[in-house]
């Protein structure tokens, strides 16, 4: 059956239909509203879990420190997938809200709303410094300033009496507003910066400053030619990225009420975020969401292998970086737009098949890539 | 008629190497003006110059009379100037229409209002949309709209380049080699589709290109340089019998 229609539409394609831009805005619509359920979908699930029955505390903490994690990689895969710029060093930014949040919550007994917001501004307001810094800086040189970055940012809260070094700054129970929540409603807490943070990248990327960011990354020359303006965009990149692992930050600190500079004072925490995003996908939503399950996950499914979990680590990250150099995200999601490509074409819209699995059936039909 | 775009003695040296040594040009408004000269000959480099893309050692470029030494190269496409250049250079992991919208990046509302969806801003993003799509039809790209931008054949990212700096709404369109490398019958169909930007929407067109027939048949005006200085300039009749160009590009007679 599949083979059939599959068939139909090459023979069709020597004469394509003629282009119909009503059918083609209704198809992607149709795609759009697909999206969007999906979705939905995840967020009912996610909204639902604490609720199961059997489902405690100690489990929707789990799950929260996961959601901590994607948010976190979702700021750096601004950063990495949409304006192509390597940063090592993103653990700083989560270090900066964190403390920024801990030291208000501290001295003043603010709520988690203001730390989040605080903690994010801080950050976005480092990031947006560290952008017009790094300004001539890309590739691997662009990866060496960043670490130099979180190296810096670690030396300070291990040194600086304010931040308390190793004895670390332990926190009073977490209040939104007024009211104190526990695990779960921590839980809902994250869920919401999650959506939240989700939603506007999801409108930023396809946004005018989303093409900025993916056209100096794909050519910087062309993209100047074309009026965007290069230093502009770069730290808009760096300061909403800051600001999105920045919250990571404040939430990370909250969920356990204790910050130190054992955490926060060295790199794995920017070593974990990137591996996050480059193992799920960068450049798709989707992406930070896999890549944050993969590396918070890992070592609970090891259990009392945990230790071993550094060493899997590398190894999937080298078959990811082997076999599936856009991340797993664009591997699951590939059937999905082939279908989809495949129904455009029906509607005679041009298709372009980069694969090299397409190119077989191309060479049964050879006419069918040919476009008037 | 009034100047465009002007350049006067425009001067640049690459170390010892001087590329254009006081040229100067200038590109009456509406007109189709050539730029023609042997490899070497700095045209490229003066291009840079123009669009800002090069500074100059010496000399001043002016646009509608008004200097543009001090602008930066992504403001020139705010004072009405786009470009292409000669070797592709597209946004390879983009759709062709992405690639169109950049072209219209300036006119897009203001990066916080874009990126938070406002609906001031959602509307321009439609009426840009809308109009890349019809830059499209126009250069018979419509049904690659969809397609990233790296799987186009050759000639149709020659193509996406033209649309691209057209959805800049520019009034002066700068084209390094815009049919290089393409055959005869895409060739055609790039000169048709200049002739018509520059009869129908009024656009100057400056263009550099080794195509002498395209060149001769589309130019009103042409500049030949050589060596980076001015060699001769004047309607293409005229040029075509001009001893110093023919001696430039099939040197001396024996």
């Amino acid at each position: 059956m599949e083979q059939r229609t599959d068939a139909d539409i090459q023979d069709q394609s020597p004469q394509p239909t003629k282009w119909d831009r009503s059918a083609i805005v209704r198809l992607k619509a149709r795609f759009e509203r697909q999206n969007w359920a999906g979705v939905l979908f995840l967020l009912a699930c996610a909204v639902a879990f604490p609720m199961l029955p059997g489902v405690e505390g100690w489990q929707a903490y789990t799950v929260a420190l996961v959601i901590i994690y994607i948010i976190a990689a979702q700021g750096i895969s601004v950063l990495v997938g949409f304006t192509g710029l390597v940063s090592v060093g993103h653990g700083g930014f989560l270090a900066i809200g964190a403390y920024t949040s801990a030291l208000l919550t501290k001295y003043f007994e603010t709520d988690i709303i203001i730390g989040l917001i605080s903690g994010g501004l801080m950050a976005g307001f480092i990031g947006f410094l560290l952008g017009l810094i790094f300004l001539r800086l890309s590739g691997a040189f662009m990866a060496i300033g960043t670490l130099g970055f979180a190296f810096f940012v670690g030396t300070v809260v291990n040194n600086v009496p304010l931040f308390e070094g190793r004895e670390g700054i332990s926190l009073p129970s977490n209040k939104v507003m007024f009211w104190e929540i526990g695990d779960i409603g921590f839980y809902y807490v994250s869920l919401t910066v999650l959506a939240l943070v989700t939603l506007f990248s999801y409108c930023m990327v396809r946004s005018s400053v989303g093409r900025a960011f993916m056209a100096l990354r794909d050519s910087e020359k062309a993209a100047e030619a074309s009026g965007v303006n290069r230093v502009l965009y770069r730290t808009i990149a760096f300061s909403i990225s800051a600001f999105i692992t920045g919250m990571a930050g404040v939430l990370n600190g909250h969920i356990v009420n204790y910050i130190s500079s054992e955490v926060y004072g060295d790199i794995w925490y920017s070593v974990d975020i990137l591996v996050a995003v480059v193992v799920g996908g960068s450049a798709v939503l989707m992406g930070p969401i896999i890549g944050g399950i993969f590396v918070v996950m890992l070592p609970f499914m090891l259990e009392e292998l945990a230790d071993f979990a550094f060493i899997l680590k590398g190894v999937v990250l080298i078959l990811v970086l082997i076999f599936a150099p856009a991340g797993i995200a664009e591997v699951l999601g590939r059937p999905i737009r082939n279908m989809r490509a495949r129904l455009l074409r029906q509607a005679g819209y041009g298709g372009r098949e980069p694969a090299p699995a397409e190119t077989t059936s191309v060479a049964a039909a050879p006419s069918q890539t040919e476009k008037p | 008629m009034a100047s465009h775009l002007k350049c006067e003695e425009i001067t640049v040296r690459f170390g010892g190497v001087v590329a254009c040594d006081g040229v100067s040009l200038d590109v009456e408004e509406g007109k189709i003006v050539g730029l023609i000269g042997p490899n070497g000959a700095g045209k490229t480099t003066l291009f840079n110059v123009l669009s800002r893309f090069q500074e100059a050692d010496a000399g001043e470029v002016y646009l509608r009379g008004q200097p543009v030494n001090k602008n930066s190269t992504s403001q020139m496409v705010n004072l009405g100037m786009a470009r292409t250049f000669q070797n592709i250079n597209l946004f390879a992991e983009q759709t062709t229409l992405d690639n169109i919208l950049i072209g219209a990046h300036h006119l897009c509302a203001p990066p916080l209002q874009s990126m938070l969806w406002m609906p001031q801003a959602r509307a321009v993003e439609r009426e840009l949309t809308d109009r890349a799509v019809e830059i499209a039809e126009m250069l018979n790209l419509e049904s690659e709209l969809d397609n990233l931008a790296k799987n186009l054949p050759y000639g149709l990212q020659k193509r996406v380049e033209l649309a691209r700096a057209l959805a800049a709404k520019p009034e002066i369109i700068l084209l390094d080699e815009p049919v290089a490398g393409c055959n005869e019958e895409e060739t055609e169909e790039l000169q048709n589709i200049i002739a018509r930007l520059n009869r129908e929407l009024g656009i100057t067109v400056l263009l550099v290109e080794h195509d002498m027939s395209m060149v001769m048949s589309i130019c009103d005006y042409l500049y030949v340089i050589n060596f980076g200085a001015n060699l001769a300039q004047g309607e293409p009749a005229d040029i075509q019998t001009n001893r110093d160009v023919i001696t430039a590009y099939l040197g001396e007679e024996v």
